[in-house]
C-alpha cells in the first residue's frame, strides 16, 4: 500500500485517514472532497490516476489542514509516529509537511518499528526535514528541483532559503557537482530525481538517466508539476515498477501531459492531470 | 548582562543558566528564576528549532518568549552560542521555517530584537532573483519559488516551487488575482518559502509598475 501524507490548504479540515479516489476531476479522501490544487493534493491525484491504470489498490491518505501554522502537519506527525507499525504501508510518501527536525527523527524511528520498513520516499517540505535532521540515508527516494538539489549540496542549509550564495546559480551545468557533492556529504536519497529543464535520476550518486524532451518551459511555471512526478513515482513503486523505471516512466508521463494539454504558463495542474490517462494509455 | 536597576541577568549555576530577577538595591532575587538551556547541551537541548531571535535584553528575550509561546510556537530561551552572540546572552530558539510567523508576532506585539538568524549556515536569506520572460508572461524566481504573471493585465497566472504547507494556501489566494491587488506573502504566510514568495512578489511588482509606465 501507498501511503500518502501531506497537507491541504483547508485550516480547518482536521486529520483525513482513508483512500484516496480520484475521478478525473474531484479528489476524495474518504467522503471528503480536497481541492486538486498545487501541492499534496496533486501529488495524490497523480498517483490515484497511475494506479488506477496499473489496476491496483488506490492509494491511502493521511492529510491534515494546515495553511502554515504547523498545526495540522503536526497531527500528521503525531499519527505517524503513533500508528505506522499497525499501519504496515509498502511505500510512506512524506510531502506538504512543516519541516520539524525533532518530528521527523520520530516518524523515522516508527518506520523502523514496522515488520517490514517501508520504502521512504520524500519531497518538498519533508525532504527539506529529512536533510535538515541527517536522516537522508534512511530514505529511498527524494525528488528534488534544481534548487532543492543546491539545498541538498549545501551541508549546512536547513532550508533551500538558506543556501550558500556560491551554490546558487539555478542552471543545470553545475548538476554534476551538486550531485557528487550532495552524495559526499550523504545528504541524498538511494534515488533522486533531479526536476527541471532536464531531469535526472541518480541512484548510488550516478547518474543513470536524463530527459529533456519534449522541452516545455511552461511547466516550470505551473505549480504542481513536480508534485505529480513524486505521486505517478510512488504508484509506479507501488506497482511494482524498479526504483529506475518508475522514475523513467513518471518523467516522461509527466512531459508528454503537459504537451498534450498544450501548457502555457497560465495552464492549471488539474489540466495536465486530466490528460495523464491518455497518456499513460499510448504507452 | 543587564545593568544596575531593575530588571533581568543571567547567572551560571551547575553548568546551566539561570535568568533571575535584579534589584541593584535589594540585590538578586530568586523569585520566578527560570532555567535557559546552554546551546551545546544534548542531553538537554532535545528541540531542535534551528533559528535563533537575539536580543538586546534578558527581559526583552523573555517577553518575546511568553509572545511566542502564547501564539503556539514551539520555543525555548537558550545561550546563544559565541559565534553568533549580539546584545544580551540568552536567545529564544524556534523552527527556522516559521520565522515569516515569529517575525509577525513579534511586529504585533511590538517585541523588539536584534536579529533572527539560522543557526549554522548562510546568515542571510537568499536573494538571487531571476527573470524568465514567455510570451506575455513573466516568470520570477527567487530561490525555490517561482511567480508568473501576465505582463498585459498583472494578472497572476501561476506560483509553483516550494514546499512548506501555507504555500498551497497561498497559491489559492494569490492566482488570478491582480498583482497590485494582493497581499504580500510574507504577510499572510508564516514560513521562509513564504519568504522567498515574497521575494519574488516584490520583484514581479516592480518589474509590472515598470512595464506599465
Amino acid at each position: 500500500m501507498l501511503l500518502i501524507c501531506g497537507t491541504i490548504p483547508q485550516e480547518d479540515a482536521g486529520l483525513l485517514l482513508g483512500e484516496a479516489r480520484f475521478d478525473g476531476s474531484k479528489l476524495l479522501v474518504g467522503n471528503t472532497e480536497v481541492p486538486c490544487t498545487q501541492g499534496t493534493a496533486a501529488l495524490a491525484s497523480a498517483a490515484c490516476t497511475v494506479a488506477s491504470h496499473c489496476r491496483i489498490p488506490a492509494p491511502h491518505a493521511v492529510f491534515a489542514g494546515d495553511t502554515g501554522s504547523g498545526k495540522g502537519s503536526r497531527l500528521i506527525y503525531d499519527y505517524l509516529s503513533k500508528n505506522l507499525p499497525q499501519i504496515k504501508p509498502d511505500i510512506l510518501l512524506m510531502h506538504y509537511i512543516l519541516p520539524v527536525m525533532g518530528l521527523m527523527k520520530q516518524v523515522c524511528a516508527a518506520a523502523e518499528k514496522c515488520a517490514r520498513k517501508p520504502i521512504m520516499m520524500a519531497d518538498a517540505s519533508s525532504m527539506y526535514a529529512a536533510k535538515a535532521a541527517g536522516l537522508a540515508g534512511q530514505f529511498d527516494i527524494f525528488t528534488p528541483d534544481l534548487s532543492e538539489m543546491e539545498f541538498l549540496a549545501d551541508p549546512d542549509a536547513i532550508h533551500p532559503a538558506y543556501i550558500s550564495r556560491h551554490l546558487f546559480r539555478a542552471d543545470i551545468a553545475h548538476v554534476d557537482d551538486l550531485i557528487a557533492t550532495a552524495f559526499r556529504q550523504k545528504s541524498m536519497a538511494k534515488t533522486v530525481i533531479i526536476k527541471g529543464a532536464t531531469d535526472f535520476v541518480v541512484q548510488e550518486g550516478k547518474v543513470k538517466f536524463t530527459l529533456s524532451e519534449p522541452d516545455l518551459p511552461p511547466l516550470e511555471a505551473i505549480g504542481g508539476t513536480g508534485d505529480t512526478i513524486s505521486g505517478m513515482v510512488g504508484a509506479f513503486v507501488d506497482a511494482g515498477f524498479t526504483h529506475l523505471d518508475a522514475a523513467v516512466a513518471a518523467l516522461k508521463a509527466n512531459r508528454e501531459a503537459g504537451k498534450y494539454a498544450q501548457a502555457t504558463p497560465a495552464t492549471r495542474i488539474s489540466q495536465i492531470i486530466a490528460a495523464m490517462p491518455k497518456i499513460l494509455n499510448h504507452n | 548582562m543587564a545593568g544596575a536597576g531593575r530588571g533581568l541577568q543571567t547567572r551560571w549555576a551547575n553548568n546551566a543558566m539561570f535568568a533571575v530577577q535584579f534589584d541593584s538595591e535589594a540585590g538578586l532575587h530568586m523569585r520566578g528564576i527560570k532555567k535557559i538551556m546552554f546551546f551545546g547541551s544534548k542531553k538537554q537541548n532535545k528541540f531542535e528549532g534551528g533559528g535563533l531571535v537575539l536580543f538586546q535584553a534578558v527581559d526583552e528575550a523573555i517577553a518575546a518568549e511568553k509572545f511566542l509561546k502564547a501564539a503556539d510556537f514551539e520555543v525555548k530561551l537558550v545561550a546563544p552560542p559565541p559565534a553568533l552572540r549580539k546584545g544580551c546572552d540568552l536567545a529564544v530558539e524556534f523552527n527556522i521555517v516559521e520565522k515569516a510567523g515569529v517575525e509577525r508576532v513579534l511586529a504585533r506585539k511590538g517585541a523588539p530584537f536584534v536579529e533572527i538568524l539560522p543557526i549554522k549556515g548562510a546568515s542571510e536569506l537568499l536573494d538571487i532573483v531571476k527573470v524568465v520572460n514567455f510570451d506575455t508572461a513573466c516568470m520570477v524566481k527567487a530561490g525555490n519559488m517561482k511567480l508568473t504573471f501576465d505582463k498585459n493585465t498583472g494578472v497572476i497566472l501561476n506560483i509553483s516551487g516550494g514546499g512548506c504547507p501555507d504555500i498551497p494556501f497561498l497559491h489559492l489566494s494569490m492566482v488570478d488575482k491582480k498583482i497590485t491587488d494582493v497581499a504580500r506573502p510574507k504577510d499572510n504566510g508564516h514560513t521562509l518559502c513564504a519568504l522567498m514568495l515574497d521575494r519574488a512578489f516584490v520583484e514581479a511588482l516592480e518589474i509590472f509598475r515598470k512595464e506599465a509606465n
